[in-house]
């Protein structure tokens, strides 16, 4: 019965995958750009099975992890900081605010020169990237505190820290989530980015390296594992914001 | 609001004290080459820009990023529209939207340059795809949050289901189609400039990459500051337009940041 209501949920992918096999099967593109489902599954069969898959999936992980996470300490602070200091909020916020839609990939090749070529330029630019709508989202969450709340706690006695812990931290996390979410696939993103542009390890890599040599089944077997990596991570994302937030059900926005 | 004890414009004191002391260090010969001073970034700027070598770059980078957000732009705001107002579409794209949404689409990249070419073709379908994402969900999102009365009463009216589109969800729909907007320009002038930095031969990402294959790094921060402004400009544009569009509506004050 389940299995029953989660096939009509998503008919529309069963339509399309049998739509792009019966392309290919009545022979309308060329086999070798446009493998068959089959091909791919093979593929990736033989890609996890050898191990190479999980090898580059584990660089391609560990960088967008550790940059993720330089990002989340950097923005948590630099977010606490421009809400609770006027001063600092001057200072720093138009940087955040006025650099929100600047492209900071373009600086990826000073990034080269400066962290080298390989994990640590890449950290460093997701890094940057990320820490952005990590602060921004603080720093709103922390600024949209009702200040009834406030007041409340000072009323009852609450010490400052107190204040903080119990109040400005629970009011901002709804919205330190939203932040989590927009930055946690542009840390996937930038990591793939930078081992398509130039790299020797990592999904990224694996996928260029397969078309270049006209494997094109390979790299969508890789494409495959990328896809399925991406939505793991947005998921456990918001098992985990249910657990932590759970008194909130749906993302909040920055009003 | 109680009177700031802060004044404004210490907003723009860290990165004027940034680019002078850059410039200080830079001039006594402190830095690496890749650090050249800010005055020498800006000479190389006025030059490239005085002969025209610098327009070029910029048209084409702009011509790809804008086709792909015009292209994007249009069908997310159209298929988030008619999800938002027939079930039938929206039971077809939801599955599909929600399972494709949180997959990098940019990694298959080198996949689109082989199926469709290594020209402006790739390019703009990759952009396409990238910005049709965010456009869809805030124009779904935003035709949702109607209220049922409006459509009732549009329909005890005698509106048709076009007009209903039209006339009602659009309008309820608008603020938030245009956070999706901004979100998918941005997006759009991030993944061209990726894609021209794996393939091109001319483009703002072409440039950097061929300044720094050839250690000009002036030329490679003329790249990166042009993007800067584009990126900047067209975001600053785009509120603009919101800010004359929304009028009225109370949720304009969300785009005026």
């Amino acid at each position: 019965m389940m299995i029953v209501r989660w096939l009509g949920r998503y008919y529309s992918v069963f339509v399309l995958l049998a739509v792009y096999e019966l392309i290919v099967r009545l022979g309308l593109v060329s086999p070798r750009l446009l493998p068959s489902l089959t091909v791919i599954g093979d593929q990736l069969w033989i890609y996890l099975a050898n191990g190479q898959l999980l090898m580059h999936a584990q660089v391609t992980l560990y960088r967008a992890f550790a940059g993720f996470a330089l990002a989340l300490v950097g923005g948590v602070v630099i977010g606490t900081l421009m809400a609770r200091s006027r001063l600092m909020e001057r200072l720093i916020e138009p940087i955040f605010y006025f650099g929100y839609p600047i492209p900071k990939i373009a600086l990826y090749p000073v990034f080269i020169f400066v962290f080298g070529l390989g994990t640590g330029s890449t950290i460093a630019l997701i890094f940057l990237e990320c820490i952005y709508p990590i602060a921004i989202h603080v720093h709103a969450g922390m600024r949209s505190t009702d200040r009834v709340l406030i007041w409340a706690a000072r009323n009852m006695g609450a010490s400052q820290a107190q204040v903080f812990w119990r109040v400005l931290v629970p009011a901002a996390l709804p919205i330190f989530f939203t932040g989590l979410r927009i930055a946690l696939p542009v840390a996937l993103i930038i990591t793939l980015v930078t081992e398509i542009i130039g790299e020797s390890r990592g999904l990224g890599y694996f996928v260029t390296y397969a078309s270049a040599s006209f494997q094109y089944a390979r790299g969508m077997a890789a494409f495959v594992v990328i896809a399925v990596i991406g939505f793991a991570l947005d998921r456990a994302l918001q098992l985990v914001r249910r657990r932590v937030v759970f008194w909130q059900r749906t993302d909040v926005e920055i009003k | 609001m109680a009177k700031e004890r802060y004044p404004a414009w210490l907003g723009l004191l860290p990165p004027l004290v940034i680019v002078a002391v850059w410039e200080i260090l830079g001039d006594a010969g402190h830095l690496p080459d890749y650090l050249p001073p800010p005055s020498v970034i800006a000479r190389q700027t006025m030059a490239m820009l005085a002969s025209g070598e610098l327009f070029q770059h910029i048209g084409v980078s702009l011509f790809q990023a804008l086709s792909g957000f015009a292209i994007g732009a249009f069908f997310g705001v159209t298929t988030g529209l008619l999800s938002g107002a027939l079930q039938p579409v929206e039971r077809f794209y939801e599955p599909l939207i929600s399972l494709t949404y949180p997959v990098p689409k940019i990694a298959a990249l080198p996949l689109i340059f082989a199926w469709f070419g290594l020209g402006d073709m790739s390019k703009i379908i990759i952009i396409t795809v990238s910005v049709f994402y965010p456009i869809y969900i805030s124009a779904l999102s935003g035709a949702k949050s109607v209220s049922k009365v409006h459509v009732w009463a549009a329909r005890n009216m005698g509106a048709s289901r076009a007009q209903i589109i039209w006339r009602v969800l659009l309008p309820t729909a608008l603020p938030q189609i245009f956070n999706g907007l901004r979100i998918g320009l941005a997006l759009s002038f991030v993944v061209m400039f990726v894609a021209e930095m794996v393939v091109s031969s001319v483009g703002l990402g072409f440039l950097i990459v061929f300044a720094e294959q050839n250690l000009r790094f002036d030329i490679m921060y003329v790249a990166i500051v042009a993007i800067g402004i584009i990126g900047f400009g067209a975001d600053f544009l785009l509120r603009q337009i919101g800010r004359r569009v929304l009028v009225g509506q109370m949720a304009a004050t969300e785009l005026r940041r």
